[in-house]
């Protein structure tokens, strides 16, 4: 329904209705995106079967240590004077459900679910020069090493764009977890945190806070449901009672108006529920709420439950903060697994539990892992970060994985048709932790979180008249041995 | 479908039901690949087997192979169904699948959309360099404007007739937002609209373009996009970006001419460096993005509507710049002659100093830096580079008229709908000594801009025909000055020194973007933007409708405004709204609606309530 839905006025409603949706299907195409393959531009692209309907992806924001939590190396207890040189690990290696894989202790809660999912011990990031966070974050989630002539979109709005919403009153792509303003590096994360070409239709709905996520589909702060709803009713009718103007514009101003009533769909819709953490039973509420990670992991579910395409759930990237470790590594590490053991444990668990695992993709990845010694790879020209050097424990701070590392990385991937007690690939047991067998870069990786959600990861859109293709030039090659 | 896409009906769903579920067909992704595939080999690009050429729309529809909107009776289903093989399309291969058969006559159904300008055929347009003063066509009925006898004699040939003209109250409301990117107050509107003087258009525009710091403050945010100025993005860089706001500001408010403007620019004084310094970008980054290269990307861009962007990195496979060319640009302003990189690969080749157009003149290699960089600024605003005043102009065009001439604006080659208009508009800006204002003025002096906006082009139809100007959308910068001016809640003060404003409520161009406005379009500029999304987004709408920053300016608005009137003053307060918002007096019922909501006496939830209802109305957002 339109707002200038009224016979009287429009002779021809069904004429125009027609006409507007070729309009914005052509629109989309004149704007640019236009869609091409890599092999052959002219001859279009072929879609795989998905695997998955929904994929949620938890962030571990500012440089998870692989060491320290999915690929333990020899683990050295601290004390006074032990050499820095001699540290691989800080936490001891414990069992998981699978017999030949062991992960670092304080993740006993997704060792014993970890043979639903599928461990990927040898994810590598390039070296940049430098290491930034942004930057890696950036070409983590977009595919593409920044800085680029044209703005990429995240991997979420690409999601969006191609599958569009399972549930048309739920976001295609949710970001729960990431302020944007008031943190450091907010227009690193702005610049990722983005449709780019595709436009803004395919952006990012933002939930910054998890218990607040309702307010975001809820009138706005200290107005009641009836007033907001009376302001709409009144609005609809001063559209209606408007002359309608210059006639010319009678497409645009359709257009908006459909914008208007799609966003007051959202603000009224039943499925707004999924949004309201406080309508989840107490008992359950507490088995998430390790902090804001965990409260986001619950909501992820609601929403995947009520329809949700794409999720990113965030441990929150701030300078410094949590997985930033750029001292005290342990005592971070160890606040920073109790945060996340359980929620994801409890995730997988609730959709194995509601039948929704099979078709619902989790990724647990970071933008690189870390190392007590290394600043991106062997050789690197990359600047020495840390904030606690010694050769010598002195004392605690100085205890932990403080460098960024980038020659080898963790990433676990649950269900959607992934396969389920696996390892793949592996790293160096000595320094430098370099992966020793099946590589995986980023542009794999989106290709195979794409290709389980049925997109090519050959397929591009035409912007200033050149393809941009989903996973850099179109290359990426979904890793067949990770699928059941 | 997407999530927000549900207005849209579910277009011919039943046919498509095995494709896409709801996906209306869309030319690019669905026909095009399979014309391609099926039908390009024998009839398109100079094949046109059976007289039968799918070049264009208007010749496939002209070769009677398909009737739009009507699949069944079209030849080409007909062809590619036929039980008969000797008959059936494609000969000698498969025939098509049902699936793609489907596709076709559902595109056929829905009356052949093609993607606008595109062709099959090779392009036969070669756009000129030199500057042409074309002769102008008789004047018609009194439209005596040069504009308008190109433009009325365009009609003519294509059988159309000009739009109807605008009112007095559309026309202030328009060349307002236009010029100065201002509402003008109810009592401007009124004085204008009771004025009996036969020249007060005339004087009205010349009054606009007088007003020399509301003409700068918002095409302030024209340049700033235009340059990568007031940079709001990422700061993994190492300096060498530098902002050129004061010297911005001032040639803006100084009108400096647009040779004089460019020059400054491409061979500058501390002041304007900014824009050619581009951005250093900390770590390692691919070689298309080294500052020298950004030079040549970007002054190619913004002054010549060329993009040098692909032929940074390899020839060009979308046109005819090579690698060199950029190359060459970039050794212009770099220290010592860079290595040319092949897809970031070293070849080997050193760049030599070389402006894009060399008949214009040559650049010496060989002569120190800044005196490359003042050559190219002189061969950039050469008297024979026509591509240089074509290119702006077009910009002007777009602004003002809501589509280029030449379309997208930064593609200069693309053949203009009209080469007269187009060339007409150069020479002027030329012979005014590169007057922006003037050029400005020129366009809405005319008849062709002081009509009735049309609908934008229709999407079904290939090739482009001027009708008339197409409304646009308020920037995010002219939405939030109206808001500001009508509920009095203008930022307290600018985020840098812009000299006294006599106490002129600060612009939103003047401070930093708030998350409204970046939710509303205004970018970080970590990209050149030559144009701004049309088109209002479900995420935009929310945040309009639940957003803290627009809730709390109609909130603090209506405080600061109510009074508790009742009675007249009520209608007296909502008539001001009216014609504040969109120069029009409310009609008998918009006033019954209004005075409902505001509440009798007026309280401040419902005059914030109010606010939000016209500020959210298509007329107010939309500049026609």
């Amino acid at each position: 329904m339109l707002y200038l839905d009224d016979a009287s006025r429009e002779p021809s409603r069904r004429e125009f209705l027609k006409r507007l949706a070729a309009a914005s299907a052509a629109a989309m195409a004149a704007a640019a995106p236009r869609l091409v393959s890599a092999d052959d531009p002219g001859d279009g692209v072929e879609h795989p079967e998905p695997t998955a309907d929904a994929c949620i992806l938890l962030w571990m924001a500012g440089g998870m240590a692989a060491p320290e939590t999915f690929d333990p190396k020899r683990y050295a207890p601290f004390e006074v004077g032990l050499p820095a040189n001699e540290i691989m690990s800080t936490f001891p290696a414990i069992d998981t459900a699978v017999d030949n894989i062991k992960i670092a202790q304080g993740l006993e809660n997704i060792a014993r679910v970890l043979d639903r999912g599928t461990l990927v011990r040898s994810h590598r990031l390039p070296d940049l020069g430098h290491i930034l966070h942004s930057r890696h974050q950036y070409h983590w989630h977009t595919g593409y090493v920044p800085p680029q002539t044209v703005a990429a979109p995240h991997i979420g709005a690409w999601i969006a764009r191609v599958l569009g919403p399972r549930n048309p009153a739920i976001p295609a792509f949710i970001d729960i977890g990431q302020r944007l303003d008031d943190v450091g590096e907010k227009e690193e994360l702005k610049a990722f945190h983005t449709a780019g070409f595709l436009g803004a239709e395919y952006g990012p709905f933002l939930l910054p806070y998890p218990d607040q996520a309702i307010a975001a589909v809820r009138p706005p702060k200290g107005m009641t449901p009836e007033r907001f709803q009376a302001r709409e009713r009144r609005y609809r009718e001063l559209v209606q009672r408007s002359p309608l103007g210059e006639s010319g514009s009678r497409y645009q101003q359709a257009s908006m108006l459909r914008a208007m009533e799609n966003a007051y769909r959202l603000l009224n819709s039943p499925e707004r529920a999924a949004f309201d953490l406080s309508l989840e039973p107490k008992e359950h509420y507490e088995k998430y709420d390790t902090g804001r990670f965990g409260r986001g992991c619950l909501l992820a579910r609601r929403l995947v439950e009520a329809g949700a395409r794409f999720i990113e759930v965030t441990t929150e990237y701030v300078p410094f903060l949590h997985w930033d470790t750029h001292e005290n590594g342990h005592t971070t590490a160890e606040r920073m697994k109790q945060e996340i053991d359980r929620p994801i444990a409890r995730l997988v668990l609730d959709l194995d539990e509601r039948g929704l695992l099979d078709r619902t993709l989790v990724v647990v990845a970071s933008e690189f892992s870390r190392d007590m010694m290394i600043e991106g790879i062997p050789g690197s020209a990359a600047v020495d970060q840390s904030r606690a050097k010694a050769d010598f424990m002195q004392e605690m701070k100085h205890y932990g994985l403080h460098r960024h590392f980038t020659g080898s990385s963790s990433v676990v991937l649950f269900g959607g048709g992934m396969k389920r007690g696996a390892l793949y690939g592996a790293t160096a047991p000595e320094r430098p932790c370099l992966v020793t067998e099946n590589p995986v870069t980023v542009s794999d990786l989106h290709a195979t979180l794409l290709t389980a959600m049925g997109v090519s990861p050959a397929m591009a859109f035409t912007v200033e008249k050149r393809p941009f293709y989903v996973t850099q030039d179109g290359k990426g090659r979904a890793i067949r041995e990770l699928f059941a | 479908m997407h999530w927000l896409a549900t207005s849209l009906p579910a277009l011919a769903a039943t046919v498509l039901g095995a494709l896409a579920p709801g996906e209306p067909i869309d030319f690019a992704h669905d026909v095009l690949p399979l014309l391609r595939a099926r039908c390009a080999r024998c009839h398109t690009a100079g094949e046109h087997k059976g007289d039968v050429s799918m070049d264009t729309r208007a010749a496939l529809i002209g070769s009677q192979a398909v009737v739009p909107g009507d699949s069944s009776a079209s030849p080409l289903i007909e062809r590619v169904t036929s039980g008969d093989p000797a008959e059936r399309m494609p000969p000698k291969a498969d025939p098509l699948t049902e699936k793609e058969i489907a596709v076709l006559r559902a595109w056929i159904d829905e009356g052949v959309a093609w993607q606008e300008g595109f062709s099959f055929a090779k392009a036969s347009y070669m756009a000129p360099l030199k500057p042409r003063r074309p002769e102008l066509p008789p004047a018609h009925d009194g439209r005596t404007s040069g504009i308008d006898r190109i433009v009325d004699a365009y009609f003519d040939q294509h059988g159309d007739v000009p739009p109807e003209a605008i009112d007095d109250s559309a026309f202030i409301r328009r060349l307002s937002l236009d010029v100065i990117g201002l509402l003008p107050a109810p009592e401007e509107l009124d004085a204008f609209v009771a004025d009996a003087a036969p020249d007060k258009r005339a004087q009205l525009i010349a009054r606009l373009l007088g007003n020399r710091r509301a003409y700068a403050e918002h095409w302030l945010t024209f340049w700033n996009d235009l340059l990568r100025n007031d940079y709001q993005g990422t700061g993994y860089i190492d300096g060498g970006r530098r902002a050129i706001t004061g010297w911005l500001y001032r040639a803006l408010l100084d009108n400096e001419p647009y040779d004089q403007f460019v020059r400054d620019l491409i061979s500058p004084t501390p002041e304007s460096e900014g824009f050619i310094k581009g951005i250093k970008w900390r770590g390692n980054v691919n070689a298309s993005q080294a500052t020298e290269i950004q030079f040549a990307q970007n002054i190619s861009q913004v002054f010549l509507g060329i993009n040098m962007k692909c032929a940074s990195c390899h020839d060009s496979f979308i046109d005819n710049w090579k690698l060199a060319d950029a190359y060459g640009l970039a050794a212009i302003i770099a220290d010592t002659p860079p290595e040319i990189h092949r897809c970031d690969k070293p070849s080997g080749v050193t760049a030599r100093a070389k402006f894009v157009f060399p008949e214009l003149g040559d650049i010496d290699t060989a002569e120190p830096r800044n005196e490359r960089l003042r050559r190219t600024a002189e061969l950039m605003t050469h008297p024979e580079n026509g591509r240089f005043a074509r290119t702006i102009v077009n910009r002007i065009w777009q602004r003002l008229m809501g589509r280029g001439i030449v379309q997208p604006v930064d593609v200069m080659s693309n053949e203009p709908w009209s080469v007269d208009l187009l060339d007409y508009l150069a020479t002027q800006l030329a012979d005014s000594h590169y007057d922006l204002k003037k050029a400005i003025e020129l366009i809405v002096s005319s008849r062709a801009y002081q009509s009735r906006c049309v609908p934008p082009p229709d999407p079904g139809s290939g090739d482009y025909i001027f009708r008339g100007p197409i409304a646009q959308r308020m920037t995010a910068e002219q939405f939030l000055d109206a808001v500001y001016r009508i509920t009095g809640t203008a930022p307290e003060k600018p985020a840098a020194d812009f000299g006294d404003r006599d106490g002129d409520p600060v612009r939103a161009a003047l401070v930093a973007a708030d998350p409204l406005m970046r939710s509303l379009g205004r970018p970080n500029r970590e990209q050149i933007v030559t144009t701004r999304p049309e088109e209002l987004s479900t995420l935009q709408a929310l945040d309009l409708t639940n957003g803290a920053v627009m809730a709390e300016l109609v909130e603090r608005g209506a405080k600061n405004l109510s009074r508790e009137d009742a009675g007249d003053a009520a209608r007296e307060l909502v008539d001001r709204l009216y014609r504040a918002a969109l120069c029009r007096r409310p009609t008998d019922a918009e006033l019954e609606t209004a005075l409902n909501m505001v509440g009798s006496p007026v309280t401040a939830e419902g005059l914030s309530d109010l606010f939000w209802a016209v500020f959210m109305l298509p007329e107010f957002q939309f500049i026609q």
